[in-house]
C-alpha cells in the first residue's frame, strides 16, 4: 500500500519539479514516512521498556522453577493420578521455600501495571464491560485468596482468559497464566497452582 | 342434546390425548434401556466414537449415563471417545480421578475405549499427565484416525502459543476431515452461558478459512446442534454429568435441535464424506441424528 502511495507521489513530482529537487523531495518523503511507521511501532501496547522488566522478571521465575524442577521425578506423559498429585505437592513445597516473603510487584512492575490496565480498558468498554464484570462475579472462585505465595484452590473454577484479551496481552511464558478472580488479574504457576503475583482492580 | 354429546366427546378426547402424551414424557426420563437401538449406519471400517463434556461429579447421574453408554457400545462398538471438557469438577486427587471418572467409565475402559480429553473451566492444566485423558503431556493436540484429524484445543487459554501451533499442524495437515473439539461453545444457546463471543472471534474465522467441518463443545449442560455458521457444524454436548433443565433458549435462531430435558451423549459415525450423528438420552431414547457432508 505504501509502495503504491510512493510510486504516486513520485509521479505527480515527475511532472512538476526539476530533476534535482524532484528526487531529493522524494528522499525526504520516504525517510518522513518510515520515521512515522517506527514512531507509530513504538505506541504499541506491547512493546518497549513497559514490559521489558514485566516479561524478565517472570522469565526469572520460570528459570527458578525450571532448575527446582530438575530435583524432583519427572512426570511421564502417562501418569497416574498419584504420581500427579504427589509431584505437584512437592513442587509447591520446593517453590515455596525459595519464594518465601515476597510481595505483591515482585513480578508486575508499576509500568506493566498501567499498560496492562490500559489494554484492559480499551479492551473492555461500555456493555462488553459490564458483561465481563459480571461473568467474573458469577465464577465459582470466590473463595480464592488473593494473595503472594496462596494457592489457587483445586477446586476452584478457574475462568477462562478471554482470547482476544489474552492476544492483546503482554505474552508470559507458558508455565505462568493469567486468571481472573473478581477483577483481579492473577499470575499463577499452571503446574503448582501458585499466586506467583496480582494486580488489585484491573478491570476498572 | 345431540351438541352436548359432541362437546363431552371432545372433551374426552382431548383429556385422553393429554394424558397420554404424559406416560411419554415419563417413560423418557426413567425409563430403562433394553434394547439400543442404533440410527447409524454402522459401516464397516468407518470410524466410530462417543462424544460428551460437563461429566466428572462422580454423581448416579454420571454413573447411569456411564451405564447406557456401555450398553450402546455393545451394539455401536465404538474405541474412542472425545471429553469436551469439565472432565472432573471440583478436586483431582486420585480418589477424584477414580469416584468422577474411572468408575462411571469402568466398563468402557475395560473394554479399551481410549478417551481424548480437552480441559474445561473446572479441569486443572497437570491433568494433561493422566495416562486415561490421552493427552501426552500437552494441553493442546492432534489426533488422528484414518482421513480424520481431530483437534484437542485448551479454550481456557487460547494464547498465541496456542494459535501458533494449530497453524503449524494445519500446514503439515493433510486429512480430509478436520475437526475441533474444546469446551467453550463460539456458538450455543444457553441462558446460563450462551455463545462465547470471544473465543468465536478468535476461532471461528479460522476454522472457516482452514477447512473445518464439525465442531464438538460443552460448557453448557444440555445437548445442542447448531445450525451450520458458515458451513461449520457446531454442537454443545455438555449434558454428561448434570443437566440445566429449561436453559436452552426456546426462540434462538441458531438451534437445529436441541435436548435439555436429561442427561445425553454423542455417538459419532465417520465415512467417506459423510458423518452420522445418533444423540442419547440417560434414559437410552435417540433424541437427534442426522448426516453432515464435508464440505469440499
Amino acid at each position: 500500500m505504501m509502495g503504491i502511495v510512493m510510486k504516486d507521489v513520485r509521479k505527480a513530482y515527475e511532472i512538476v519539479l526539476p530533476e534535482f529537487s524532484k528526487y531529493l523531495t522524494f528522499v525526504l518523503i520516504s525517510v518522513i514516512s518510515v520515521v512515522s511507521a517506527m514512531a507509530q511501532t513504538q505506541v504499541s501496547p506491547k512493546a518497549g521498556s513497559d514490559v521489558s522488566e514485566f516479561i524478565s522478571r517472570a522469565n526469572l521465575y520460570v528459570r527458578e522453577l525450571e532448575t527446582l524442577k530438575k530435583t524432583l521425578t519427572k512426570l511421564s506423559k502417562h501418569s497416574t493420578a498419584e504420581e500427579i498429585s504427589a509431584y505437584k505437592n512437592e513442587l509447591l513445597k520446593i517453590v515455596l521455600a525459595k519464594r518465601k516473603g515476597l510481595a505483591r510487584g515482585n513480578i508486575f512492575t508499576r509500568r506493566s501495571e498501567r499498560l496492562i490496565r490500559l489494554i484492559i480498558a480499551s479492551q473492555y468498554k461500555g456493555r462488553d464491560r459490564a458483561l465481563l464484570k459480571k461473568e467474573l462475579a458469577e465464577a465459582e472462585n470466590a473463595s480464592v485468596p488473593v494473595k503472594v505465595n496462596a494457592v489457587y484452590p483445586e477446586a476452584s473454577e478457574l475462568l477462562e482468559m478471554p482470547p482476544t484479551l489474552l492476544l492483546a496481552l503482554p505474552e508470559l511464558p507458558k508455565q505462568i497464566r493469567y486468571r481472573f478472580v473478581g477483577t483481579h488479574l492473577l499470575l499463577v504457576d499452571r503446574e503448582n497452582h501458585l499466586i506467583i503475583d496480582y494486580m488489585p482492580k484491573a478491570l476498572p | 342434546m345431540i351438541r352436548n354429546y359432541i362437546y363431552v366427546l371432545g372433551l374426552i378426547i382431548c383429556i385422553g390425548g393429554f394424558s397420554a402424551s404424559i406416560p411419554a414424557i415419563a417413560q423418557q426420563s426413567s425409563a430403562k434401556v433394553a434394547v439400543p437401538r442404533i440410527t447409524l449406519p454402522m459401516i464397516e471400517g468407518s470410524i466410530k466414537l462417543a462424544v460428551f463434556g460437563d461429566a466428572g461429579r462422580g454423581s448416579k447421574d454420571q454413573v447411569d449415563l456411564g451405564r447406557v453408554m456401555a450398553d450402546y457400545r455393545e451394539a455401536f462398538p465404538f474405541d474412542t471417545v472425545l471429553l469436551t471438557g469439565d472432565n472432573i469438577y471440583g478436586k483431582d486427587t486420585p480418589a477424584d480421578m477414580k469416584l468422577k471418572f474411572e468408575d462411571p467409565y469402568k466398563t468402557l475402559l475395560n473394554k479399551d475405549v481410549k478417551f481424548y480429553a480437552s480441559l474445561g473451566n473446572h479441569d486443572t492444566s497437570n491433568q494433561r499427565f493422566y495416562a486415561p485423558f490421552n493427552m501426552n503431556g500437552e494441553e493442546y493436540y492432534r489426533l488422528n484416525r484414518k482421513d480424520v484429524s481431530f483437534y484437542a484445543l485448551n479454550s481456557n487459554y487460547l494464547d498465541k502459543k496456542q494459535l501458533d501451533w494449530l497453524n503449524g499442524e494445519l500446514g503439515k495437515d493433510k486429512n480430509g476431515w478436520r475437526i475441533a473439539f474444546f469446551h467453550h461453545p463460539p456458538y450455543s444457546s444457553g441462558e446460563r452461558h450462551g455463545s462465547d463471543e470471544s473465543v468465536r472471534d478468535v476461532l471461528h474465522p479460522f476454522f472457516v478459512k482452514n477447512g473445518f467441518d464439525v465442531v464438538f463443545t460443552g460448557h453448557d449442560h444440555f445437548y445442542e446442534r447448531v445450525k451450520p455458521q458458515d458451513g461449520i457444524t457446531y454442537f454443545v454436548a455438555g449434558a454428561a454429568g448434570k443437566i440445566r433443565k429449561g436453559d436452552l433458549k426456546e426462540r434462538s435462531p441458531i438451534t437445529a435441535a436441541g435436548f435439555d430435558s436429561d442427561l445425553s451423549f454423542m455417538l459419532v459415525e465417520i465415512a467417506g464424506d459423510d458423518l452420522h450423528f445418533q444423540v442419547i438420552s440417560k434414559a437410552g431414547n435417540t433424541v437427534d441424528s442426522g448426516t453432515i457432508k464435508r464440505r469440499d
